[in-house]
Parts: structure tokens; sequence; C-alpha cells
């Protein structure tokens, strides 16, 4: 069922159907503004009208029908020719038809429809830069392997080259000139094609290739009457997909503010990435980002309740208001990142030296209390190695508060005398702020006799928020010292892998190794 | 390019030429004589036609009738006007000279 409209055409009252009639308005419109510039217009256009108004009747009459179509009105429209066809016939100035006849010999790009695959882009510049057309379509599916440029590409072809509508376009687009003759010609063209086919000139030429891109028209049709039918259904479900996930999320946002801004003390302003935010700004920011976050949530939710149950748009009011609720959120959210930020922007460290007792032989592990060993996997009945060596944490309050910040590295001494080197460094607004956070830093070693235990992270003290705080450690053992290096320290160590030595270097975990005046070395050399 | 400009202005001469000659016969309706245009391949689009009988019409070549028509509105039907028939006849005549001209310098390449 369509909507009919009722015109008086030349004096004529016609039935027609309301796109059609569209179609006719602008046509007509066009008509008039090209014809305007001369003084005849009214005579010429009236004219038109009239023969249109006779054709419509004659139609009509034909076709045994009540209605003017769409279909009718193209054809008429091909009849009459389109404006652009009109151009280059009306000029009475014989200096004009230089100038068109130069313009119109120009090639000019235009989308073909009649021979495309797509959307006529190669076609179109196949005709442009007179090239093959299959060339060029095989350099387009080949440069989409290219990181899908050629997809890109093709899109922003799409978009920009016009299609080629009237014959005029059609025929600048293969560089023939837009004349009488010119137009002869691509007509014939097109008559001795109809009769050798009557559905199409081009589909004697190129069979497989239309056949092809009837095959994506057809698809995109059929996807489309998909779509409008069972499609709908879809677009619930997923809509209602979307209410439950977009409503999980939101409480979980709530859910975050309210650990956040601590009901009751939660301790989680402690952990990281939360303990980079300064405690005074802790509220405001999160509040920030919890809008920032929670309203396109919710405009989500609405939207796909909107879409599963047909409901009615939320109060324009009420959602200019959460834009604009929205956008301060997010600036402000913008400003404390950028503040925090600049918390970053310089860097202290400071030295300290500890000497250590000689020992021929050191054995260098990471706290073991906090290593998962092969007993605790055993414990804890997890079947694999998988856990072995990991940092676990442990229950008297140590917070996994920062992420990885040790690293070891181990050197000869200059003398005979082995030692620790410990550099604490740290960011900070300026290099006092970023010297006070190296200095509140908390690291413990411990030597027992031979054994050099390591603390597997950086503590940072209560109320200290993270800087990118940082410790560098330097063994510095004198030439010949003995090592045997747990390999849970594999990780921490810089400038050196374990893995590089043979697994006979291995006694019970521990990789045995020994100092040399070319630094460490495997005890056993790889074969 | 030139070669093309002249095309137009020789299809452009004897489209006019040729609307004369078909009006000539009597009075006759636009899209007849669009039809016979089209027989004769001279025109394509029947948009084209209407300025050009416009303009013959307002040079006084041409006047019509407004005629009844059992399908649908009146027509206009165009006939010649003495001077339309006067200068048709001095066209006549250049036609002539014209392919006599073309005969001639035909032959004569040809010899």
């Amino acid at each position: 069922m369509k909507k009919t409209l009722n015109i008086n055409i030349g004096n004529s009252i016609i039935h027609i159907e309301e796109d059609a009639y569209e179609l006719l308005t602008n046509y007509l419109i066009e008509v008039k503004q090209h014809f305007g510039k001369s003084a005849d217009d009214f005579e010429i256009v009236s004219d038109i009208e009239n023969r249109i108004a006779e054709m419509f009747t004659e139609i009509l009459h034909t076709q045994q029908k009540q209605v003017i179509e769409r279909e009718d009105v193209q054809v008429v429209i091909g009849l009459m020719g389109s404006v652009k066809d009109f151009e280059d016939q009306s000029d009475e100035d014989p200096a004009n038809d230089y100038t068109n006849a130069y313009a119109s010999t120009v090639r000019k790009i235009y989308r073909d429809t009649d021979e495309a695959m797509i959307a006529g882009v190669c076609s179109g510049l196949s005709h442009y830069l007179k090239m093959d057309v299959s060339i060029l379509r095989i350099v387009a599916v080949l440069s989409i392997f290219l990181g899908g440029s050629g997809l890109l590409a093709y899109l922003v072809l799409w978009i920009a080259i016009p299609r080629a509508l009237t014959r005029t376009e059609k025929m600048a687009m293969k560089g023939e000139a837009a004349n009488l003759q010119g137009f002869k010609k691509s007509f014939e063209e097109e008559l001795s094609g109809l009769k050798e086919n009557l559905k199409n000139a081009n589909e004697h030429l190129q069979p497989l290739v239309k056949q092809s891109g009837n095959f994506i028209t057809e698809f995109i049709g059929i996807l489309g009457a998909f779509l409008q039918g069972s499609g709908k259904v879809i677009f619930k479900f997923i809509a209602v997909v979307l209410m439950i996930t977009g409503s999980v999320l939101f409480l979980s946002d709530v859910v975050a503010l309210a650990a956040i801004l601590g009901v009751g003390y939660s301790g989680v302003t402690q952990l990281f990435p939360f303990n980079i935010v300064n405690g005074s700004y802790l509220t405001i920011f999160s509040i920030s980002v919890f809008i920032t976050i929670g309203i396109p949530l919710l405009g989500l939710i609405l939207l796909s309740v909107r879409v599963a149950f047909n409901s009615r748009p939320i109060n324009r009011m009420v959602s200019y208001g959460l834009l604009l609720i929205w956008l301060c959120a997010l600036s402000t959210g913008i400003f404390f990142v950028a503040r925090i930020g600049s918390e970053f922007k310089q860097e202290a460290s400071f030295t300290q030296n500890l000497s250590l007792k000689t020992f021929p032989v050191y054995t260098l592990e990471i706290d073991r209390s906090m290593v998962f060993s092969k007993e605790d996997s055993l414990r804890y009945q997890l079947n694999s190695t998988d856990y072995v060596g990991k940092v676990i944490q442990k229950d008297s309050g140590r917070s996994n508060n920062a992420p990885r910040n040790v690293t070891i590295r181990i050197e000869k001494s200059d003398g005979n005398v082995p030692s620790l080197v410990e550099s604490y460094s740290s960011k900070g607004r300026d290099f006092a702020a970023a010297l006070s956070h190296a200095k509140n830093i908390r690291y413990n070693f411990i030597q027992k006799d031979s054994l050099l235990n390591f603390a597997s992270e950086v503590r940072l003290q209560k109320n200290e928020y993270w800087r990118d705080q940082e410790v560098e450690l330097v063994v510095k053992l004198p030439v010949g010292t003995k090592l045997r290096i747990s390999k849970n320290l594999d990780r921490y160590l810089r400038g050196y892998s374990l893995w590089d030595c043979d697994d006979e270097n291995f006694v019970e975990d521990r990789y045995e190794g020994v100092m040399t005046e070319e630094g460490l070395k495997c005890q056993i050399e790889k074969k | 390019m030139i070669a093309e400009n002249t095309q137009t202005q020789m299809r452009k001469g004897i489209l006019e030429y040729c609307v004369l000659l078909i009006i000539s016969r009597g009075e006759i309706y636009a899209s007849d004589i669009i039809a016979e245009l089209k027989s004769a391949k001279l025109l394509v689009v029947e948009g084209t036609l209407y300025p050009l009988l416009t303009r013959l019409k307002n040079n006084g070549l041409l006047s019509y009738n407004w005629v009844e028509s059992t399908s649908g509105p009146p027509r206009k039907y165009y006939t010649l006007t003495p001077l339309g028939t006067a200068i048709l006849a001095s066209l006549d005549g250049t036609w002539q000279e014209l392919s006599f001209a073309i005969a001639k310098s035909k032959n004569q390449t040809n010899l």
C-alpha cells in the first residue's frame, strides 16, 4: 500500500504515488531552474509540463491502471532528457559552444554503476585512467590485504566520487563529447545493446562480472529484507542482552564508587592503581569518573529498553541535563588526570651502599615467604608447576600496591670487599617531592650469613601514593666468589639470564655461577 | 575537439532546417515532430526540442493553434508563418548549394 496524491499538471488531474511525485517535483524544479535563465522560460516549461501530462495519460490508458508510479516517472524523464542533457543543446551563442565542447570532452571521474561490482569505483577509475578494469579490480582486492588500506580507499572513493546518472555524465566519464553527435552515439550503442539483450547493453559484454555483481546486489537486497523481517527479533534480542550487560556494568560502577569512597574503610585506595590518586582528590575524582562511565551506561540501558519494549524516549530536558552533567564530569576527570600526570614530571633518586660480610659462596634468594613454592602448590592441591616461583600475597597486611619495581644486577666489585648498592628512585611534581617519595620507600633486604634475602617488591608506606617508585639493587662481588642463585630470582635480574646456562648448573632449583673478570659466568660452561 | 564542435554546429543548423521542413508539410503536434526526428536519429531527448520551437516561434517563423484533444488537455499544433515559409525557401537554396559544394568537393578529392 502506498499513499497517492492528486496533481494538476498541464490541466490534467493525475493520480500519482508519493515517491513518484517527489521525483517528478525535483525534475520540474531542475527544469525550471535551467530555463529560468532565458526569457521564454514560462512557455518552455509549460510545454514540457503539458507533454509530461500527456505521456502520463497515455501510460495510464495503455497500461490500464489508475496511478502513476515511480518507474513511469523515470521512463518519462528518460524520454524528456535531464537538465544536463539540455545544456549543450539550448545554447544559442556560438561562442559558448566552444567552451562547452571543450568542457564536455574533458574526461571527468564518475562511478560507473552500469558496470559495477559493488559501487562502480573501479570501473569509473578504469574509464578515467583508460586502464583495463580487471587490472584495477585485482589491485583493489590485493590492497585489502595490505592492512585493509584498499578497503578504506574504496570507501573514501565511494563517498567522494559521484555516480554517473545522466547520459551527459556517462559520456563525460568515458571522455566523449556531450553534443548531439555524442548523444547519438551513446544512444545508438544502447539501442544496439538492447537489441542483443533485452535487459542491459552491458550484460552481453561482461556476463560473468555482471552476474557476480548481480549476486552482490541481490545479497544486499536479501540482507535488507532479512533485517526488516526477522531482523527485528534479533535487534530486540541484542537490545535485551545490552540492557542486562549495561545494568550489570552500571551496578559495578556504583559498587566501585561506594568501595572507593569508603563505605566503611575498605582499604581499596591502598591498592594499585587507586593509590596513584592523591587522597585529597580522591572523592571528587572518583565521582567524576563514576559519572563519566555511568551516564553512557545509563544511556545504553535506556536505549536498549526503548528498542526492546518500544517505549517512549526519555524527556528531552532530562537527556540534555544528563549530557551536561556528563560533560562536566568528563572535564573534571580530565583536569585531575592532567594534574596527577604532572606529578610524574620530575625524577629523583638516591643511592646507599651496604657492605656485605665476606663469604666464599653466597646464596641469593627472593624472600621465600612471598613466593609460591612447590610445597605450597601441593598444599593447596594445585596440580601445576605454573604457580611455582610466582609472587603471592601473604595475609599479613601486605598489599599489591605497585607494579613490578625491583631490579637486581650482579656485578664485579672494584676491590675485594663485597657490597650492595641500593638505588631508590621515584617521580614527583618537582625534585623535592620526588626525593621525598624516594626516601619513603621501604625495602627489605636481609643478609643471614651467606644468604642474601631480597624482598620481592617495594612497599609503599601508608598515605603514600604510587609515583613510580623503584629500587635497583647492585650486588658487587669480588672475582672468584661463587654464587647460588634461586631460580625465582631470574625475573628480577637485569643484564643476565640464568637460562643462558646449561641445566647442569642447576642444583636443587639453584643456579651455580662464579664471578670472573668478565662478570658473572656459569659454573659449567656451555658446550 | 574542433571537429566535434563543427559537427555540433552542422547538426544544430540541420536540426532547425529539418524541424522547419517537417512543419512545412502541415499542422503538426510537437510530439509528432519528435517522433519523426527520432526516427531520423537526429534527436535523442524530447526536452531539447521545446526550447528550439519556442525560439523559432519568438523569431516569427512559427505560429501555433490550440487544438482540443480526445485524450487529455488541448495540444499546441505548429504551422509555418509566411516568414517561416520564406526562410525555409532560402534554406532550401542554401542546402542545395551546400550539397552541391560537398558533392563537388568529394568528387574532386576522389579524382
